[in-house]
Order: structure tokens, then sequence, then C-alpha cells
């Protein structure tokens, strides 16, 4: 059957898991899950932990099979096709490395599994371990190696069996700050080279945003949103996704008019109004929280449309400045529109000065504003 | 840091032990050592110098070739055996069976019987009787029409060791269950899946990466039976009773001592059982200590 799947490599189609509760009953680690992933992207499941995102990963491997739902693999159904059967591997948390053999190996070890030809065996265990820049160490034990290196033999293992998909569990976790900088960089680019599709699963956003084609965030077994690194962190379209990702003030407010795109918002425990994007299922007369990331509030020294800044004057208040922290590349301030709702704005430090002026002092009276498509109107989440 | 004072009562607190191990096993080491080198034969002390006299004669004594010769068979089958039992046994048990806690002590109970207790159960299971007075294995064996593997067990002539070591395989191989268990459930699981994804089947994955894994495990089960099979000693009485055919260090110690109180050569032979077991537990426990001690 000729479907739609042509160019998607992994799709999940209403994905369940449910595992038995030791105490009884039952866990729903995934809940009806959907995504399709293309070929040749660099896919992250990103989400907090117990979040279903693992689970997930090893229903696409293998190790366990989905209880209600299909998963395919290049159009073809292998939700229940054992773990070597799948054009698919994986590199784990812990590299799970052979310690008893040596690098080679490790490495050859699938290959010898598949009955390879010993030729064919050193040729192609040469040259994963080439594309990692380990040729040399071959005959190393991987208790030799740094952490770095073993990461690097993990994913020659895995990269040796030529999988048309590339499971990566929080590969990075075990690596120090700078080396993960490092591999993160240099993953990217080993992907772009081998141009396997890649399903990588981390809980930290900063990592997923740096690397990924594409991010789905899940929380509590669903998977809330599928879209790029802009469109995660621009336009979250929940407030589970725009906390998540990244940091932002929440304002929550109830919809009294949508118009022309823009939904206009009563702010609790204020007679203020303020304007911008719906995003999801918004409608009037709908509690909903506002979002908006501290880098796109703007503080000024006068109302905002006497400089012409925004064109609609509704997203202008005048606020108190509570503290002020001084952290090199922005100053970090935290204001107070009333006694209940606090914003926190990063102003950037363009300017280079000494003058203890130039920056806001606590206790002073400055206007806070906005553009309309920096503030987000998200529906307010039941439960 | 401790204080002096700690530290003297420290040294106070444990000295009387300390002396008791000095004197009575350091100090009588000693002595056994400085009787190996005498002359002393019959209940009088005779401590005339004889050199190493008495353990050229041991290892030109046909009835000592006879020991050390039951003594590598019953090494031989008893190691062999309790580790591959016990490693079938543990992996078996790994399959995450129910009941697996049941189990586990059914193996590991014959462990905390005595050897003597064991001694005198498989006495009676490896009859060696005949015809009307068979009993034990061998009247199972013929009641259930498995004739060929009735057989004289421990009267076999050259290789009736081999039977005693049965006995102290069902005493054993639940200790090397518990351990290679033990050590399979330290390996991380990633280890198993990853070699599942390269597609090594489960006895591969024993085969291939188990047990390499577990070579440490396999060192420590092999010394602590190893020097358990040079000591024994009560398994064989209880079976069989002190038999020429079934001699060992240890009962011709025992024999040469007491009842022939030829005393310079029994203490000859235990010298040289302690050397033995001395070769193979000092490097083990010198390698445990270091890796324990490291952080």
């Amino acid at each position: 059957m000729m479907t739609e799947t042509s160019g998607i490599a992994i799709e999940l189609k209403n994905v369940v898991k449910r595992f038995p509760n030791p105490g009884g009953g039952e866990v729903v680690a995934v809940d009806h899950v959907n995504l399709k992933i293309r070929n040749g992207e660099f896919f992250s499941l990103l989400g907090p932990s117990g979040c279903g995102k693992t689970t997930s990963l090893r229903m696409v491997a293998g190790f366990e099979w989905p209880t209600e739902g299909e998963i395919f693999l290049n159009g073809k159904a292998i939700g229940r096709t054992p773990p070597f059967l799948r054009q698919v591997n994986t590199v784990f948390q812990n590299y799970a490395l052979f310690q008893h053999m040596t690098v080679f190996q490790n490495v050859a070890f699938g290959l010898e599994m598949e009955k390879a030809t010993k030729s064919e065996i050193d040729r192609r265990v040469n040259a994963a371990l080439e594309m990692v820049q380990l040729g040399k160490l071959g005959n190393r034990k991987p208790r030799q190696l740094s952490g770095g290196q073993q990461q690097r033999v993990a994913l020659a293992r895995a990269l040796v069996k030529r999988p048309a998909v590339l499971l990566l569990d929080e590969p990075l976790g075990a690596l120090d700050m700078k080396l993960r900088k490092e591999m993160q960089l240099e993953l990217k680019a080993l992907q772009e080279q081998v141009g396997i599709t890649f399903i990588y699963v981390t809980h930290d956003q900063e990592e997923a945003l740096t690397m990924s084609d594409r991010i789905a965030v899940m929380d509590r077994g669903k998977a809330l949103q599928v879209g790029s690194p802009v469109e995660i962190y621009e336009r979250p379209n929940c407030r589970f996704v725009a906390d998540f990702i990244g940091e932002t003030n929440f304002i929550s407010g109830v919809v009294t008019d949508i118009s022309e795109g823009l939904a206009t918002v009563r702010l609790d425990f204020t007679d203020r109004e303020m304007v911008g994007l719906p995003q999801g299922d918004v409608r009037r007369g709908q509690k909903v929280s506002i979002s908006v990331r501290p880098e796109k509030l703007r503080l000024v020294q006068e109302m905002a449309y006497n400089i012409g800044q925004v064109p609609n004057s509704l997203n202008s208040f005048p606020v108190k400045v509570i503290t002020t922290t001084y952290i090199g590349s922005d100053t970090r301030v935290l204001v107070e529109m009333n006694e209940h709702i606090h914003l926190r704005v990063w102003e950037q430090n363009r300017i280079s000065t000494l003058d203890p002026q130039a920056y806001y002092m606590e206790g002073q009276q400055v206007w806070v504003t906005a553009l309309n498509e920096n503030v987000l109107v998200l529906p307010e989440e039941e439960g | 840091m401790l204080r002096d004072k700690d530290r003297y009562l420290n040294i106070v607190l444990v000295s009387p032990s300390i002396v008791a191990v000095l004197i009575f096993i350091y100090g009588f080491i000693a002595w056994s050592g400085r009787v190996s080198l005498s002359k002393w034969k019959g209940l009088t002390p005779d401590y005339t110098w004889n050199g190493i006299r008495n353990y050229l004669d041991l290892f030109s004594d046909p009835r000592f070739a006879v020991d050390i010769r039951n003594t590598l068979i019953f090494t031989g089958v008893f190691v062999g055996g309790s580790l591959v039992l016990g490693f079938l046994l543990a992996v078996m048990l790994d399959q995450g069976l129910r009941g697996e806690s049941f189990f586990r002590s059914l193996f590991l109970f014959p462990m905390a019987i005595s050897y003597i207790v064991t001694g005198v159960v498989w006495r009676w299971l490896m009859n060696p009787a005949m015809g009307s007075r068979m009993s034990g294995l061998n009247l199972l064996f013929a009641n259930l029409g498995l004739d060929p593997l009735v057989n004289a067990w421990h009267t076999t002539p050259k290789w009736g060791m081999a039977a005693i070591a049965l006995a102290a395989i069902w005493q054993m191989s639940g200790y090397t269950m518990a351990i290679y268990l033990a050590g399979m459930r330290s390996i991380p699981h990633e280890l198993r899946e990853a070699a599942r994804i390269d597609g090594a089947s489960e006895f591969q994955i024993y085969r291939r990466i188990i047990l390499p894994l577990l070579a440490p495990v396999t060192l420590s089960a092999l010394i602590i039976l190893g020097h358990m099979s040079l000591k024994v000693f009560d398994l064989i009485i209880a079976i069989a009773g002190k038999q020429l055919q079934l001699d060992v260090p240890a009962i011709y110690m025992w024999q040469a001592t007491f009842d022939g109180l030829f005393y310079a050569r029994g203490a000859a032979i235990g010298m040289i059982l302690l050397i033995s077991v001395a070769v193979l537990i000092i490097p083990y426990l010198r390698y445990t200590l270091k890796t324990d001690s490291q952080p």
C-alpha cells in the first residue's frame, strides 16, 4: 500500500504503553503518541523524567512492545519485531561497552553475530572507528579510554551495522559540561555526515534546541508539541511547553475579545488588558495564561506609545523595580505591576559603562512594554 | 587522627586476641614446622634435628603419591562440577522465574549442613551393595530401568574419589550459584540489550558477555573451593572411613600422627598442606584486600 509515509523514517501511530504497577493497577507511560520522524532528521524527545520519552525510544528500539497502536519503520509495521531484526540501533546512556573486549572487538561484535567475513569485519570496523576519530585506539580496553572516547566507541558500535535509524538515550548525560558541548557539535556533524535518522532522548532543553531539526516535547506520556527549535521556543502551544523550554513570565487572565488574529486578555487582579497571539484553542471568555519571555520585555523610562515602539499601547504598564542583578551580558530586573503580578525582565547590556545611573535602580518607577507578537495567549490547562 | 589515649586503649583492647592468635595459630604453626624437621616418633618428644628428611621421604612414599593423585581427582571433579552446576543454576534463576527466592534458598541449604552429615546421607545414597541389599541411588536407577548407571560409587577402583566429589558438589554448588547470581545481577541490563541488538542469542550472551565479565567471580569460587578440596577429610571419613583407596593427605596426617605416632611425619604432611593452601589463598587475599581498599 502506498501511503504518505515516503520520506518518513519512523512513525508512531496512537502508541500506548501501560506497565503493571507493582502496587496494583497500571501506569500509563506513553499515552496515545503520534509522531512522524523524517528520513535523515535529527529528532529529539524532550521532557522531564517520567514523561515517557525513554519508553517511547525503547519501543522504537524493540525492548518494549506497544500495548496499543503501531510503530512503522519506512512504512513497515515493526511494533513486535525483535530488536536485532529492526534496522535500528541504540546508543545507551552508560555506553554499555563490553569491558572485557578491546575497542575493536566491541565494534566488531555485531558483525561477528551476523557472520560477516573477517576481511569485511576488519574493513567496516576500521572505517567506523576512523569516522569517530578512534582509528588508533582499536587495541585499547574501554576502561583505558576517557568518557568522551567511550562515548565514541558506543557510537561506532551502533553505526557499524548501518542502521536506518539511530536511537540515543541521553548519550551525553555522563559527561562534564565542557565535553558535553563539544560532543553536541560533533554528534550533530556526524549525523549530517552519515545522513542517518537520529532520535535523541534528553531532558536538557538547551541540548535539544542546539542539536535538533525538530523536537517533540513530552509530559506525562503525551507528546504536547512537535516542531523546530524556533517553533517550540517562540510559539509554544501550551503552558507546559512555554514553561519547560527556556524561561518565561506567566500572567493569568480571561479572554475578552478575539479579532484579526489577536486576543485581548483582561489580567487577573488588575483592570488592565494585554494583547497577544492566541496559541492553540483559545476562545472568548476562556481563562488563559499569558506567557512573555524575560528577554522580550523592554523597560523604558517613558510610556511606550510616546516613543512609537509599541503601536498598541495596551501592552505597556507602569511598574516598580524590585531588584536588579547584573550578570555581565545582561541585567536581570524583577519588576512589580501590583502585589500579585511580578515580571522578570532581561535587559541586554548594549552599552559599556561604569555609571551606576545607567542601570535600573531598586524602587525606580519605569514602564514595561512588549510587542504583541511577543505576548502568547495559552489555554489554561485543566487540573 | 586518634588521640594518644584512644590509641593506647585500642591496643589494650585488641591485645588479648592478638596474643591468642600469636600463640595458638602462629605459635603452633612454628612448633609444627619444628616438629616436621625432627625425628619425633613415639610418645616421647624427640626434637633431634633431621633436616628436610621427612619431606624427602614423603615424596618417595607410595602412599603419599596415591594421596596426591586422589586430591587431584577430587579437586578436578569437585571444583569443575561445582562451577558448572552453580553457573547453570544461576543462569536458570537469572531468567526471572517465579519463586526464585524459594529455589535460591533450596540450592543454598546444603551449604548449611556439615560435611559429616552430608557424608552420612551420601554414604547411604551411594551404597555400593548389589542385589537384594541394593539401596539409595543404585536402587533408584535399577527401578527406573537405568541399569547402566548402577555402579560401585566410591568403591570403584582408581576413580572412587570422583564419587566422594559428587557429595561435595551437592554441598557447594549452591554457593557458586549464589555468587554467580549476585555477579549476574550486578551486570548492567544495557549490556545484554546491547548484545541483543547486535543479534546475539541468549546462549551467546552468556557465553560471550556474561561469563567473561564474571571472571573475577569464577576466580573467587575457584580459590574458595580449591582450598576446601585440599583440606578434605571429614566427608571421606563419614562416607568411607579410612581406606587406602580413598586416602588424602589430611587422612594420612591423622593416621601418621595419632594412629602411628609418627609425629614428625604427620607434622611434615601438615606443613605441606599449609603451604599448598597458602599458595592459593595468599595471592587471592592480597588481590581482594588491595581492590577493596581502593576508593
